[in-house]
């Protein structure tokens, strides 16, 4: 009974969940006109159309790989400089370590409408503009705090002993953190990983300003379908949907740390 | 002993080093410009005329009622949509955490709002909450409610908001749940279970409790996104009806990108900046998640 009740819960929040997506699938599949018919229509003769435009339209594809670059290149350079920042401050107390700690994640209360001009200013003199290291760069500044502060509360819950004990045979801290640390936080490092994966593969208003001609990521791309007058439902929908299953790949491979007793469990 | 001091000293530093250079590099200019431009009446209008005015922006935000509108509406958003989805996160994450089938299934779907190019959804939302073409109208009628204008109406407009953020970004509370779930250790549970405590109490008594620095920790940084929300406000409500769904960010970007007056909007902007500072300051030092629990000592 009681897993009865939970599996209703758990499928009902899956279903509230898809329901969205549902529609945007279902709005793929539909001709322009099927797609805005008064009332909705949930029967409908569908069409191929839609996704054939997007597989044979170069730009899409274009969107596709830029993005693909921006948010890997931003899980892999803002997992390496985020996680040691996060051991450092969940392990040791020096003078201003939780002022250095309050900095780091101060850095995502600035609302992004102030900061887009003198971004904008400064990776113009760089020379980085419309560039994939630059917007890789942005989008690791911007994770960058909720990846310290994320790792940093998985490994305080690392009980301390094991770190300890390792130091007492003789590893230096730097083999300490990479032969003990790093493996028992591996469920966290794929959560953070595949947060910051779909922040960066979804970010929106910086990839607009510090990209756009060259680098265009696919919510920018997408959001070429959004015009004045008329929002082209076919094309936004059917790549909307192509372009989640490269991410859905991602989260996969990501995903497997997250599966209880992996790590912790076979350690004991 | 002073030899470990060296060494300690040396590991905090390189490994705080990348971290350090590259914020430094990315934030210290961006602050300082959107700063002094705060005290300024600096408008991309007539750039050559810029003078010093000091508080004024300042002083006439305050004596704004708008300003003091957005305030609420930004407050009133953020703390009713954080607290839906934090409650929600905590329950699912957990009940997919007792579950043994299907989990990869669930977890996927579960992870689909967030994967979702956030200009399909958000557009998807619209189309959906559209009085008389929307999917959402057609259910109410088919259950017998009256057909609502969800972003159109006073009553509806706050609240079509909280729910879509409410879909977005549950997940990403639930996510961290998962990762905290999977790394405690397993001891406590079990003893519970062979005591006898029922499913509720192991959840208030052990789950939330050592679960807690996650949800803390994911609490914080929803609540600092969503006092900042700005896609979905902007493509479904715009601010409206009126300025009742107008938040402090838009309420900047009105100023600062349609009306180019960047001084005044770099005051909201520092404003928005220093209530975070102020609600996170006493977040953090309440619940003591400053300082580390533990430290490698020798």
């Amino acid at each position: 009974m009681k897993t009865f009740l939970r599996r209703i819960v758990l499928y009902i929040f899956a279903l509230w969940s898809f329901f969205p997506l549902y529609w945007l699938l279902n709005t793929s599949l539909k001709t322009s006109k099927d797609a805005l018919a008064r009332p909705p229509t949930f029967i409908f003769k569908p069409i191929l159309k839609n996704y054939i435009d997007v597989i044979k339209n170069n730009e899409v594809w274009g969107y596709f790989l830029d993005s693909l670059i921006v948010a890997l290149g931003t899980t892999f350079f803002g997992l390496l400089i985020g996680i040691p920042a996060a051991y450092v401050l969940a392990r040791f107390k020096f003078k201003g370590s939780a002022d250095f700690g309050f900095w780091i994640l101060s850095t995502r209360m600035t609302p992004p409408i102030a900061m887009l001009i003198p971004f904008f200013i400064m990776y113009l003199k760089l020379g980085i503009l419309d560039t994939h290291i630059g917007l890789i760069i942005a989008h690791v500044g911007l994770n960058l705090s909720i990846i310290v502060w994320l790792m940093r509360g998985f490994y305080e819950e690392i009980p301390i002993e094991i770190e300890e004990a390792s130091y007492v045979d003789g590893s230096s801290f730097f083999q300490t953190f990479y032969k003990i640390a790093v493996p028992l936080s591996l469920p966290g490092i794929s959560a953070v990983g595949i947060i910051t994966f779909l922040f960066s593969w979804n970010e929106f208003l910086f990839a607009l300003v510090l990209g756009d001609s060259v680098v265009r990521t696919s919510p920018v791309g997408l959001y070429g379908f959004v015009g004045y007058q008329k929002i082209y439902w076919g094309q936004l929908s059917a790549s909307a949907s192509l372009l989640l299953i490269p991410v859905l790949f991602f989260v996969f491979l990501f995903q497997k740390p997250l599966i209880k007793g992996l790590t912790l469990g076979s350690f004991k | 002993m002073n030899h470990f001091k060296k060494e300690r000293n040396k590991f905090i530093i390189l490994m705080l080093m990348p971290a350090t250079i590259l914020l430094v590099g990315l934030t210290l200019f961006p602050f300082i410009v959107s700063f002094i431009l705060s005290f300024t009446d600096y408008s991309l209008l007539r750039p050559g005329q810029t003078k010093f005015i000091f508080l004024d922006n300042y002083i006439e935000l305050m004596k704004t009622d708008e300003f003091w509108i957005a305030l609420r509406v930004t407050v009133v958003f953020t703390v009713l949509a954080v607290f839906v989805q934090v409650v929600l996160g905590v329950v699912i994450a957990t009940l997919l955490h007792n579950e043994n089938t299907n989990i990869s299934f669930l977890r996927t779907m579960y992870l689909l709002p967030l994967a979702i190019t956030p200009i399909a959804a958000t557009f998807t939302f619209r189309l959906m909450f559209n009085p008389s073409l929307g999917v959402l109208n057609y259910f109410m009628k088919l259950l017998g409610f009256e057909p609502q204008a969800w972003l159109a109406s006073p009553s509806t407009a706050l609240f079509s908001l909280i729910l879509v953020d409410t879909w977005q970004w549950t997940p990403f509370i639930l996510l961290i749940c998962l990762g905290g779930l999977a790394s405690l250790p397993n001891e406590p549970f079990e003893a519970a279970k062979v005591d006898g405590a029922s499913s509720w109490q192991i959840f208030i008594k052990i789950t939330v409790p050592m679960l807690y620095p996650f949800i803390g920790l994911a609490l914080l940084f929803r609540s600092i996104d969503a006092f900042k929300t700005f896609d979905i406000i902007y493509v479904l409500t715009s601010g409206g009806p009126g300025i009742l769904t107008r938040t402090l960010n838009l309420y900047a970007f009105k100023h600062g990108i349609e009306f180019l007056s960047m001084g005044y909007a770099g005051s909201i902007a520092i404003v928005m900046l220093i209530i975070t500072i102020v609600v996170a300051q006493i977040f953090l030092r309440k619940n003591k998640l400053l300082t580390p629990k533990e430290t490698l000592k020798q």
